[in-house]
């Protein structure tokens, strides 16, 4: 066991006891609180599977809000079958759909539901990251085909109202039942069942970031084509940390869908994606629970700004966040490590300890020419 | 058969749009690799200052096209100076930072003219069309043709043919040694950043009579005019032109076969895969990088 | 250097800790209870793309609840707005739902344009039996015990206007609509009619939301020459149409557009000049001749600038404040929940802008549908006036169904 993984798992430890005891105390364990935080907790999730490719690869990738939005889907896909009965969805009534689109059968099951909440987004991911990677599209271009997929892929979504409910999206959802446990969104357990998700991806992200995998992502961020000399097959390992980003961006759509009961179109907006993006930044992108911290924070200051400033609320946002790129591009996790290195040199000055070889390899300061 | 006409002159017509809109995005992108996302805020930032100057002075859009430029230009060159020069070394920052200066402009206007819809006018004498058999044209759509294509020679002339345009390209090409011999980049570079926020300040005034005028307006086009950009290559004038010309006229005969949802997202399709197999674009600019 | 990465790990959730802090997190409550105010809710969007419409919206129902306020309030107590903004984006619209509802007590919210946005709040409103004022015309087809529906559905406002329009213009009609589930639903119903009346389809097409280049639809529309255009496009979309179709010299006198959505603050934007001479139907326009609404109009200008306009949802969003008012009074100050309001309201009557106003057991209202043709100065001229009130049928569409105060019923 490595130093650093023994503080980040340190650091897990704490954030685990403050969501699973510390939160839910300070809010009197009431149901309502509880399930605003859910939301919050859930986007953590999209926000650390973007960490995942962004911060450990170096892809952005601005279409997370695509994979976000098919698990968001197949979660609502399986509640509006469940809450029709037999019957056919309402909404295909009205756009003369005669019969359950085939494509919607198999989302009877809770089981293939799930499944398909997981590979599907990771599917999907990994055929875009083939495309890409394959060619050796990096930095800005990965952005560019990223986005226009996102834009691409909701017109599709909405143009299908047949199948997708459309601008409206998949409303009228019923209550999900696991294992015969009925999940009451505005009850402690359901937070819970959100929080142990939460866990449970961070457990992942971590797992990867400090497994020989997560050290050649690094390595080909930093170097794409060095790695590329040493042997690895870089467009492969490109691909797989898409798809696992993906799929954990479908795992926290599923649950998006399970805390505001509906899914919307608007989940894979690009002002959504771009909004994972700004809470990534802000958490910091090098570190799987800053990211999740980050969307957060992010969302609890934007649910408390939006009460005192009814009307002005966006724009602090906006400002914060220009703020925050200009001043903390490492995000709050690199501005505490920044911190911490500032004190430690001044209590420590004569000490020269810098032959200790960096953990975090700074991020190489391309110029111009590039 | 006329029905074909008029939907070529639709795709130019939206063609010569996109084009005014991509061009100062794409001269950005090009001097300093700036995706600037903040670029549709500027176009809308243009339709309000064609809005005020028709509203409060009562200039026409035409009379107004200089002060609109200048007006936006200046708060492209302060949004250069204050944050974008910070951010030069790190480019994908500088998309996440416009982005939110996006925001931010957004909502001043929002606060400060208010979220309603607003009206301008567009000029009498293009009102009308000209008829030629059954191919119908409006004026004003030919004038927007017309009118982006005299841009597109003035930043080509601009490029090439001033000083101006010789510093700049020196200082895209190796901006070390420019500066060695006396040249100035950071003031080039905010320089160029006005003009394509000015150029964008323009294609606002210009779209107004035909759109609406909301603070909103911007983010649906931004996207649209990165596109361009990319598809025609980095930087490339003429690649932007022709990449407007592609993907209007695309849209215009995609929109005609199919409709207009899934003509756009034949278009989208058709341009993630071109940027897979061209990356750098139709016209890539082999000086550098 | 170990130290370093300790205190990252450790400063991290440190930071999340700290902000977790009580006052931070659970909320400022603005919960009723203590006082004996009423908190009622208001839920438009101020922000994003829905804003240019629901910002009137939001002026017009909060307007209504100061007058009421000054007047004295109702059993001697005041109505407490508690103001969000959801942000034109319907998981927001849920959150900000929830917090009014369960966080802030409200007995009641008003708010909401589009369809999608009221289905976001739906689930909750349901779920904590609240009660929610939609103040917009929509599709039908929807029976919610929760909901209070204040604007016209497809039958209110089609009824009278397809028989008129395939007379006075011709039977070919065009649609054009965006594409979303209103415009299909309110085409659903116009193809019965047009099958009664006899007239026909000649071509049917949505673009998308925000759409804002229709040089493709025009070509087609001239390449069809229909008698009528039937729109049902939204917002800046309808506004970027009609300045199109205006450049085109498209003539109104002969291929009007016939818009179920364009009102007095699309005109505005559209510019009095492009939009004369095409029709809307709706139930209210700003030259409505009452006592009510003239009062309603001058005090909105008086409050808001004299370039304001009030419009057939925002007078909806004004009525039923006075509504959710008259309601209240029927009740014991002791027992005001949703579901007491709701009872009360239904069959109550009230002198609306647009004339007597009544709303129906199955929580829509009767409304008075007008055609009006726009002029040059961005008003509307009333063409046709609707001899009765027209009870609202959000079913009419479809054989079978029928909404009553029991909910949907088959058969």
């Amino acid at each position: 066991m490595t130093t650093k993984l023994f503080y980040d798992l340190f650091a897990l430890a704490v954030f685990a006891v403050v969501i699973v005891v510390g939160v839910p105390f300070l809010m009197g364990f009431d149901g309502f609180e509880l399930n605003t935080f859910a939301r919050y907790l859930a986007l953590g999730i999209v926000s650390l599977a973007l960490a995942l490719s962004w911060g450990s690869a170096g892809l952005l990738n601005l279409g997370q809000a695509a994979t976000f939005g098919m698990g968001s889907y197949a979660m609502a896909m399986h509640l509006k079958l469940k809450a029709s009965g037999d019957a056919l969805p309402d909404f295909m009534g009205w756009n003369n759909v005669p019969e359950l689109p085939l494509i919607w059968i198999p989302f009877h099951s809770l089981g293939f539901t799930l499944l398909a909440g997981l590979l599907v987004p990771a599917f999907v991911g990994g055929l875009i990251a083939m495309f890409m990677f394959r060619a050796r599209i990096a930095g800005v271009f990965v952005a560019i085909i990223t986005l226009a997929f996102l834009v691409a892929f909701q017109l599709v979504v909405i143009e299908q109202q047949g199948i997708t409910g459309g601008q409206n999206g998949l409303t009228g959802l019923a209550p999900l039942s696991l294992l015969g446990w009925s999940v009451d969104t505005y009850d402690v357990s359901f937070y819970y069942l959100v929080a142990g998700c939460l866990m449970a991806a961070i457990t992942v992200g971590l797992y990867l970031t400090h497994s020989k995998f997560g050290l050649i992502l690094r390595a080909i961020r930093e170097d794409a084509d060095r790695t590329r000399f040493f042997g690895y097959n870089v467009a492969n390992y490109q691909t797989v940390i898409f798809c696992i980003s993906a799929a954990l961006a479908g795992w926290a759509g599923m649950l998006y869908t399970l805390v505001l009961e509906f899914a919307s179109p608007t989940y894979m907006s690009v002002s959504f994606s771009l909004a994972i993006v700004i809470w990534c930044a802000v958490g910091g992108r090098d570190s799987v629970i800053a990211a999740a911290i980050g969307a957060i924070i992010v969302n609890l200051l934007e649910g408390r700004l939006s009460d005192v400033f009814v009307e002005g609320w966006n724009l602090m946002l906006g400002v914060i966040f220009v703020l925050v790129v200009m001043f903390i591009p490492r995000g709050l996790h690199g501005l505490i490590g920044d911190l911490w290195k500032a004190l430690n040199n001044q209590s420590h000055k004569q000490r020269a300890n810098e032959a200790e070889p960096k953990l975090q390899p700074q991020p190489v300061k391309s110029g111009q020419e590039k | 058969m006329d029905v074909i006409l008029n939907q070529i002159f639709a795709g130019l017509s939206m063609a010569s749009i996109l084009l005014m809109i991509a061009l100062g995005l794409a001269i950005i992108y090009g001097a300093m690799g700036v995706i600037n996302l903040a670029h549709g805020e500027f176009v809308m930032l243009g339709a309000y200052a064609a809005w005020a100057l028709q509203t409060y002075a009562g200039f026409s859009i035409i009379v107004a096209l200089p002060f609109v430029f200048l007006a936006v230009a200046s708060v492209g060159w302060i949004i250069e100076r204050v944050i974008v020069q910070r951010l030069y070394h790190r480019p994908l920052d500088t998309i996440l930072a416009t982005w939110g200066i996006g925001i931010v402009l957004q909502q001043l206007v929002r606060l400060f003219v208010g979220a309603e819809s607003r009206f301008v006018k567009g000029p009498e004498i293009l009102s009308g069309n000209i008829e030629i058999g059954g191919l119908i044209m409006s004026n004003y759509r030919i004038f927007v043709i017309v009118f982006s294509l005299a841009i597109l020679a003035a930043s080509w002339a601009l490029m090439t043919r001033t000083e101006f345009g010789m510093k700049l390209r020196a200082v895209i090409q190796n901006r070390q040694i420019s500066e060695c011999y006396g040249i100035e980049a950071k003031h080039i570079y905010s320089i160029t950043f006005a003009y394509g926020a000015g150029l964008a300040g323009i294609a606002g005034a210009l779209i107004t009579p035909l759109f609406s005028t909301i603070p909103t307006m911007g983010t649906g086009l931004v996207v649209d005019a990165f596109l361009v950009v990319i598809v025609g290559g980095l930087g490339s004038l003429l690649g932007a032109a022709t990449a407007s010309v592609l993907i209007g006229e695309a849209t215009a005969l995609f929109s005609m076969l199919l409709n207009d949802t899934l003509g756009r997202i034949a278009v989208l399709a058709g341009i993630i895969v071109l940027i897979r197999f061209r990356p750098k674009g139709l016209f890539p600019s082999n000086t550098r990088r | 250097m170990k130290r370093r990465d300790f205190l990252r790990g450790v400063g991290a959730v440190g930071t999340a800790s700290a902000l977790s802090a009580p006052a931070f997190l659970t909320t400022v409550s603005r919960a009723a209870a203590q006082g004996t105010d009423i908190p009622v809710g208001l839920l438009f969007s101020l922000t994003g793309a829905v804003a240019v419409v629901e910002s009137t919206l939001h002026d017009a129902a909060l307007m209504a609840i100061e007058e009421i306020n000054a007047a004295g309030g109702v059993h001697g107590r005041q109505l407490r707005p508690i103001i969000e903004d959801p942000a034109s984006d319907p998981a927001t619209y849920a959150d900000r739902a929830r917090r009014l509802m369960i966080r802030d007590k409200c007995v009641s919210v008003f708010g909401s344009y589009t369809s999608a946005s009221r289905q976001a709040v739906l689930p909750v409103t349901e779920q904590r039996k609240n009660l929610y004022w939609y103040p917009t015309l929509y599709e039908g087809r929807e029976c919610s015990l929760n909901v209070m529906y204040g604007g016209a559905v497809p039958n209110q406002q089609q009824d009278e206007l397809i028989p008129w329009a395939i007379e006075n213009f011709g039977p070919r009609f065009y649609m054009i609509g965006n594409n979303y589930v209103y415009p299909k639903e309110e085409n659903n119903y116009c193809k019965t009619l047009l099958e009664k009346h006899g007239g026909e389809v000649v071509h049917e097409e949505y673009v998308p939301l925000g759409h804002s280049d229709f040089s493709s639809v025009i070509n087609r529309i001239r390449a069809e020459e229909p008698d009528v255009i039937f729109a049902t496009v939204v917002g800046d979309s309808d506004v970027a149409f009609a300045r199109q179709y205006h450049a085109a010299e498209l003539d109104p006198a002969k291929m009007p557009v016939i818009s179920l959505t364009r009102s007095e603050v699309e005109v505005k934007a559209i510019g009095g000049e492009a939009a004369a001479g095409h029709f809307s139907s709706a139930p209210y326009f700003m030259g409505t001749q009452t006592p009510e609404n003239e009062r309603f109009v001058e005090s909105y200008k008086s409050r808001y600038g004299a370039d304001q306009v009030t419009h057939f949802v925002s007078e909806a969003a004004y009525f039923q404040v006075y509504q959710f008012k008259a309601a209240l009074e029927k009740l014991d100050p002791a027992n005001i929940t949703p579901e007491t309001i709701r009872d009360a309201a239904v069959g109550l009557t009230l002198n609306a802008p647009q004339g007597e106003v009544l709303i129906d057991e199955n929580l829509h209202t009767h409304l008075w549908p007008k055609i009006g043709q726009w002029q040059a100065n961005g008003q509307a001229e009333v063409m046709l006036e609707s001899q009765n009130r027209v009870a609202p049928l959000p079913y009419a569409a479809y054989e079978g169904q029928r909404c009553t105060g029991e909910g949907l019923v088959q058969g």
